[in-house]
C-alpha cells in the first residue's frame, strides 16, 4: 500500500498493521506523520487540554545486579558509590513534593539483592500511614520480577502483597524494546524477557492497577523491532485496557557501557507520531522533555503528545547518562500555553485535578532537578539492619555474616 | 515574497507549526534542494596576546569578543591570520566596530580597511538590531573589501519578528551582499528561554520573508543539535558554529563532524561541509 493510502486509512480512523506502520515510520514525510498524529490527538482530546503531573522521580537504590549495558545509573553490589535511601529521606522527599503541590512519588530503583520484599512492604505502609492520600507509582515490571525471584513467590502474589502494602500503580519502565533479540544484545533479557515484562503488566491490570508503558529506543533495534514493540503493547491493551499512557524516550549514551550516539530530535518526533498512530487504544502519549529538552518536548505536542509528563523535581537515571534538562511547573505550563493548549494538572489516572498550582500560590522556581544524593556518596541507612541481606557485602555491612 | 501580506499575518501567529513548516520547507527545497551546508568554526578570543592554537579541521577561524583599540584588533588579526594556514579568518561584530570607530574618532571604513589589510576576510556578524546605520555599515564592509559572514539579530521579541524580517529583506534589497541570515536571537535568557514553537515559527517565517538572502542559518552550538536539526526541516539550510575540535574520547560516532552529518541525514537532507567563504570543502 502506498504512503498516501495508509495515511488515508489512518485519517479515516482505521487500524494499521505492522507493515503499514513500518512504511509510515520509514517513508512518510515528517510533516505527514505529524499531521496524522495530531489529528488523532485532537480526536481523543478535543478540548485542547494538555496535562502534566507534579510528582517526584525517586530512585530508592542504585545498587543493581542486572547490569544493563545501556545504564549509567547502577552501581554493583559492594560499590562504595552504592546507596539505599532511608525511610526518613524518602519522607523528606515526600514533604518537599507536597510543598510544591505534588501528590505522588514515582519510585523505582536497582535490583538490590539486599532489599527483601518486607523492606518494600514496610516502606509502602509507612508512607501510607504518614501520608494517607499520597500515591505510590512504584516498581517497574523488572523490579517486580526481581522480587519474585528473590522471594521465590509468583508474580501475582508479590503484586498482591505490594498492593496490600500501598502500591497504587505501576510505572512502565524497563520495557526498553520488547523484542528478545534486542534485550539479549542490551544485557537486559535476564532481568525480564519481553513476555515476562508484559506478563507483570497483565497481572497488574487484572489486579485492578493502572500502569504506563514505555519504550527506550535508539540502541540496537531495527525499525521493524520498534514497530513490533508498539504492536505488543497494543495487543495487551486490547486485552486488558490497563495502560493509561505511553512514553517513548531516546537512549542516553553518556557514561554507559554500550556508548554510541543518541537518536536525533527528528527521529524522536517521527517515533512519537508513529506511536500515536499505532497505539490507537491508548488514551494518552507523554512528551519526554527530560530526554529531548523543553523545546522538542513542546514540539511533541504537535506530533501526537497530549501530556507534558511530570514536574519531576528529581531525576537520577537519565541525568547519569548525560541529559540534564529541567522544567518546573511554571515552565511546563508556559510551554503548553505557548503551543496553544490549556494546561491542567492531573493524577496518575489522568484525571484532571485542576489548574496550575503556581497561579493559586507562590511556588519557588526550580532551575535544576535534585538528585537522590547531592553528594553522590554511598550509604546504608540504619534501619536496613532489620532486614536480611543476600549478598556477602550486604551481610558484612549489616554484620549478619 | 512567496506569500501575501494577509497570509503572512495569519502565519505569524499560527500554532499550526506543521503547516507553516511545510510552506517554509517547500521554499527551502526550491532554492537548495536537499543540500544542507555546515561550517566548522574555531573561536579565538579577540583580547589575548597568546598565539592561537588552531584545529586543522576548522573551515573558519573566528575572532570573538570586543577589541579595546583598533591597534589591538589589527595586531590580533595579523597574529591569527599567521596561524590560520590559509583558512578564512572572520572576526568581530559589526556593531562593536561601529562603536570602536566612534571611540577612535575614525570612520568605520578606515577601521574595516585596516582590519582587511591585516588579513581579515570576513566580519563575523552584523547584528541588525544593534547597528546604528545598518545599510551604511554593511556597504562599508563591502567597500573595504571584506565579506559579511552572517547577518544576525541580537534580541527578538516574537511579536516583532515579521517586522524585523521585513526590514532585513529591505536591507538586502539595498545592499545585496548578505549571504546568510541567522533569525534566532543571539542573546538567550536562561530564565525564560524561547520555546520550540517560537523558534520553529521564527525560522520558518524568516525563510518566507527574507527570501532574497540565500541561506537561513541556525547556530549549532548556541541552539543545540536538537533544535538545530528541527530548524533544518522548517526552512533553515545552513548550520553555523559546529565545533572544529574533532577529538572523540567516546568513539568516532560522537565526534562533532559525525554528529552534524548524522543529524542532517536523519532530517532527510544531504550534508555538505563548507568553509567560511561558503565554498565546499
Ligand atoms: S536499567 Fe535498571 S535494571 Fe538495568 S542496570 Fe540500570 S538500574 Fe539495573
Amino acid at each position: 500500500m502506498t504512503i498516501d493510502r495508509i495515511a488515508d486509512k489512518v485519517a479515516a480512523g482505521g487500524r494499521i498493521d505492522a507493515g503499514e506502520a513500518l512504511a509510515l515510520y520509514r517513508c512518510a514525510p515528517t510533516p505527514t506523520l505529524g499531521r496524522l498524529a495530531d489529528a488523532i490527538r485532537a480526536r481523543r482530546h478535543p478540548g485542547g487540554i494538555v496535562t502534566y503531573i507534579i510528582d517526584r522521580n525517586v530512585n530508592y537504590t542504585n545498587v543493581c545486579v542486572a547490569k544493563c549495558s545501556f545504564c549509567a545509573f547502577y552501581r554493583p553490589v559492594g560499590s562504595a558509590e552504592g546507596y539505599v535511601l532511608g525511610f526518613d529521606e524518602i519522607f523528606r522527599k515526600i514533604d518537599e513534593t507536597i510543598a510544591v503541590g505534588g501528590g505522588q512519588l514515582l519510585l523505582q530503583g536497582g535490583h538490590n539483592p539486599d532489599l527483601p520484599l518486607e523492606w518494600y512492604e514496610d516502606l509502602f505502609r509507612a508512607v501510607k500511614a504518614r501520608y494517607p492520600s499520597f500515591r505510590l507509582h512504584a516498581l517497574s515490571p523488572p523490579e517486580v520480577i526481581h522480587l519474585s525471584r528473590l522471594t521465590q513467590k509468583p508474580i501475582g502474589e508479590v503484586l498482591d502483597r505490594l498492593i496490600a502494602a500501598g502500591l497504587d500503580s505501576v510505572p512502565g519502565g524497563g520495557a526498553e524494546i520488547l523484542v528478545d533479540r534486542v534485550r539479549r544484545a542490551l544485557h537486559c533479557y535476564g532481568k525480564a524477557t519481553s513476555a515476562e515484562w508484559l506478563d507483570v503488566m497483565r497481572h497488574a491490570h487484572r489486579a485492578g492497577l493502572r500502569t504506563t508503558a514505555t519504550m527506550m529506543y535508539g540502541t540496537v533495534e531495527t525499525g521493524e523491532e520498534r514497530i513490533e514493540h508498539l504492536m505488543r503493547l497494543r495487543a495487551l491493551q486490547d486485552e486488558t485496557a490497563g495502560f493509561t499512557a505511553f512514553i517513548a524516550w531516546s537512549y542516553q549514551p553518556e557514561h554507559t557501557e554500550l556508548a554510541g550516539s543518541e537518536a536525533t530530535a527528528v527521529d524522536y518526533l517521527r517515533t512519537l507520531a508513529t506511536a500515536r498512530i499505532v497505539l490507537d487504544n491508548f488514551e494518552s502519549l507523554q512528551a519526554s522533555w527530560v530526554t529531548q529538552g523543553g523545546k522538542v518536548g513542546q514540539l511533541s505536542l504537535g506530533y501526537g503528545a497530549n501530556d507534558m509528563g511530570s514536574v519531576m523535581l528529581e531525576e537520577n537515571v537519565v541525568r547519569a547518562a548525560g541529559a540534564a534538562y529541567c522544567m518546573d511547573e511554571m515552565e511546563i505550563v508556559r510551554n503548553i500555553e505557548d503551543a496553544g493548549f490549556i494546561a491542567k494538572r492531573r493524577n496518575m489516572h489522568y484525571e484532571i485535578l485542576g489548574d496550575p498550582i503556581f497561579r493559586d500560590r507562590e511556588i519557588p522556581r526550580m532551575l535544576a532537578l535534585s538528585t537522590s544524593r547531592t553528594g553522590g556518596g554511598g550509604s546504608s541507612p540504619e534501619e536496613l539492619r532489620m532486614y536480611s541481606a543476600r549478598s556477602l557485602a550486604g551481610k558484612r555491612d549489616r554484620r549478619q555474616d | 515574497m512567496p506569500v501575501s501580506e494577509a497570509e503572512l499575518a495569519s502565519l505569524a501567529s499560527t500554532r499550526d507549526i506543521i503547516h507553516l513548516g511545510l510552506i517554509a520547507d517547500d521554499l527551502r527545497r526550491q532554492r537548495h534542494g536537499l543540500r544542507t551546508t555546515f561550517v566548522r568554526v574555531a573561536d579565538v578570543p579577540a583580547v589575548s596576546v597568546e598565539p592561537p592554537v588552531l584545529p586543522p579541521a576548522a573551515g573558519e577561524i573566528r575572532i570573538c569578543g570586543v577589541p579595546a583599540t583598533l591597534a589591538q584588533a589589527v595586531s590580533r588579526v595579523a597574529q591569527v591570520v599567521a596561524a590560520a594556514a590559509g583558512a578564512p579568518v572572520s572576526g568581530f561584530s559589526l556593531a562593536d566596530l561601529e562603536a570602536l570607530a566612534g571611540a577612535e574618532r575614525a570612520p568605520l571604513r578606515t577601521i574595516l580597511e585596516e582590519l582587511h589589510a591585516a588579513g581579515l576576510e570576513l566580519i563575523a556578524e552584523a547584528p541588525f538590531d544593534r547597528l546604528q546605520d545598518a545599510r551604511r555599515a554593511v556597504e562599508e564592509v563591502n567597500i573595504a573589501g571584506l565579506a559579511l559572514a552572517r547577518l544576525t539579530l541580537q534580541q527578538l521579541e516574537s511579536t516583532f519578528a515579521v517586522a524585523l524580517y521585513q526590514a532585513v529583506a529591505a536591507l538586502q534589497r539595498d545592499v545585496a551582499v548578505v549571504r546568510a541570515f541567522a533569525p534566532l536571537p543571539r542573546l538567550l535568557n536562561p530564565a525564560v528561554p524561547t520555546t520550540g514553537y517560537d523558534d520553529v515559527r521564527r525560522v520558518a517565517l524568516a525563510r518566507l520573508v527574507v527570501d532574497n538572502v540565500p541561506s537561513i542559518q541556525v547556530d549549532w552550538s548556541r541552539y543545540g543539535p536538537k533544535l538545530a536539526q528541527v530548524a533544518l526541516t522548517v526552512g533553515a539550510d545552513d548550520v553555523d558554529a559546529v565545533s572544529a575540535i574533532d577529538d572523540a574520547p567516546e568513539g568516532r560516532r560522537r565526534a562533532p563532524l559525525e554528529e552534524i552529518r548524522r543529524n542532517i541525514v536523519a532530517a532527510g537532507q544531504s550534508p555538505i561541509e563548507r568553509d567560511g567563504r561558503f565554498e565546499p570543502r
